[in-house]
């Protein structure tokens, strides 16, 4: 079967993003510096969410665009979804403002 | 390449020809209804009861919708809450529309025999004016004419990876064009700031993007709420973008590449031409009618696909006086929305075409619609209204 394909914008990004609907297990081709990185999802990674391209620790930094979006709020394994539920947004957070405060 | 444009006495160039008439009320309604040609706007802020700043910045937005280039004549009625104040009083508006070198008529009902009076003045001269600005031929003049303003919303993945990197290629193309070109939404921006400041042309300028972004999110931490909740918007969220940073980061491709010359308020003119960011807010009531009264004769919204399932139409622009594109690089939004969306690059995601390749096809359906192509929301009579942005507190 074909590899299903996501998008890295930076080489120095450690997800990628899903170009088509990806179902759990399937393979994925990732293009990179002109060959392509290939790797299994482990669940099923909607058409325009993320993915890991490596195993992520708990509190790394998670980069796409070659910056930081976040950090990981949980170990992150290769080929899962990156979203809400492991990746945390750090800046304009008024409530870890006010959590600081206390 | 070039495009065919109206030349206005003070050189701007316009890509429509109105006679525009304001502020709000009865009077421009009633004048509007009646006149073929003739446009205005429709809003809630009229200036009463806003603190000095805040009129000034109506004021602004007035002014600059009536100095915008694709405008050829305006006329100022005194009907309206706020004219009492200096800021904005008829004749100071009429008078710096005017400066700009367009002809400017003034109403006033009680010089005029009351707001019938007014209303009737002013269909005559509206008449008048929309028949003299129709002997006005369009000509062939260069990118330096345009002026483009650029929002992107219900953004999600698609928005950072095709639809606004063509929006940069378009940007940089205008801007190498000598073009002026647009940009804002400081929430927008953070996470990107540095990335940002490193293409500013002076350190002046780097130091202002800085500010303008510890200043707003300096507001966001001072609500004590998770950005998070707040935006990235629900939209965005189920589009797969996780983060505030992940949006912002996706977002600046709109701006291109180009140096970014200065840092503008809400409505404000820029001196020169070139790649500008404007302080603003993301709202599209409010951004467009900002980018209007700042110059723009072109405006786009990059529109990404979450939270715009089922809607067919796509309704109608709030910048009343530029002609408004939507674009789009989601498969799913393009299918639904159709008959609505001016510009589609998901051909960059399906592998079609390359970012460039959508951006120059972009760059030519701008020019086609700043030469007089009507865009998909044109063809609508649907306006919206403007929430101009305002920031300070009523009294």
């Amino acid at each position: 079967m074909q590899p299903k394909r996501a998008l890295i914008m930076h080489p120095d990004d450690n997800v990628a993003t899903a170009v088509e609907e990806i179902a759990a297990g399937e393979e994925v081709a990732v293009p990179s510096a002109g060959n392509f990185l290939t790797l299994t999802a482990t669940e099923a990674i909607p058409f325009g969410f993320k993915l890991a391209l490596r195993e992520i620790p708990q509190g790394e930094i998670i980069r796409k665009y070659g910056e930081t979006i976040g950090l990981a709020t949980t170990v992150i394994a290769k080929g899962a979804m990156v979203h809400i539920h492991n990746l945390e947004g750090t800046r304009a957070r008024g409530d870890l403002e006010r959590g600081s405060e206390r | 390449m070039s495009f065919l444009g109206y030349i206005r006495s003070d050189d701007s160039v316009g890509t429509r020809n109105y006679v525009l008439v304001i502020p709000q009320g009865i009077i421009a309604k009633a004048v509007c209804d009646f006149v073929a040609g003739a446009k205005t706007i429709l809003t809630v802020d009229h200036g009463s009861g806003r603190t000095a700043n805040d009129r000034e910045q109506i004021a602004r937005v007035l002014i600059g919708l009536g100095r915008n280039p694709n405008v050829a004549s305006v006329i100022v009625h005194a009907a309206s809450p706020g004219v009492g104040y200096p800021e904005l009083c008829a004749e100071r508006l009429a008078d710096e529309i005017a400066a700009g070198g367009k002809r400017v008529e003034l109403l006033d009902p009680a010089k005029d025999g009351g707001t019938y009076g007014a209303i009737t003045k002013g269909i005559q001269l509206a008449r008048r004016m929309v028949h003299e600005a129709s002997k006005l031929r369009r000509e062939k003049v260069g990118d330096d004419g345009l002026c483009i303003g650029v929002k992107c919303g219900y953004s999600d993945t698609t928005s950072g990876i095709a639809g606004n990197p063509a929006v940069g290629y378009l940007y940089d193309r205008i801007v190498a064009g000598g073009g002026t070109a647009l940009f804002g939404e400081t929430t927008e921006i953070i996470g990107a700031e540095q990335a940002l400041a490193r293409r500013a042309a002076t350190p002046e300028v780097a130091e202002k993007i800085l500010r303008a972004v510890t200043v707003r999110e300096d507001q966001a931490k001072a609500t004590g709420q998770d950005i998070r909740t707040v935006n990235p918007v629900p939209s965005n969220i189920k589009g797969g973008i996780s983060s505030l940073e992940e949006k912002s980061l996706g977002a600046i491709h709109k701006a291109g590449s180009a140096p970014i010359q200065g840092v503008l308020k809400y409505a404000e003119r820029p001196t020169r031409k070139g790649l500008y960011f404007v302080d603003n807010w993301m709202g599209h009531l409010s951004i467009f009618a900002g980018y209007a009264a700042a110059g723009a004769n072109v405006v786009l919204f990059q529109l990404g696909g979450g939270g715009v399932a089922g809607r067919t139409l796509l309704e109608g622009s709030p910048s009343v006086v530029a002609p408004f594109l939507w674009a789009s690089a989601n498969p799913n939004t393009y299918a639904t929305a159709t008959d609505s969306i001016d510009f589609y690059s998901g051909t960059v995601i399906e592998g079609s075409e390359t970012p460039e390749e959508a951006g120059e096809r972009l760059y030519r359906t701008v020019i086609d619609v700043a030469s007089g192509t009507l865009t998909r929301s044109e063809t609508l009579h649907y306006t919206e209204p403007i929430d101009m942005y305002l920031e300070e507190p009523r009294f």
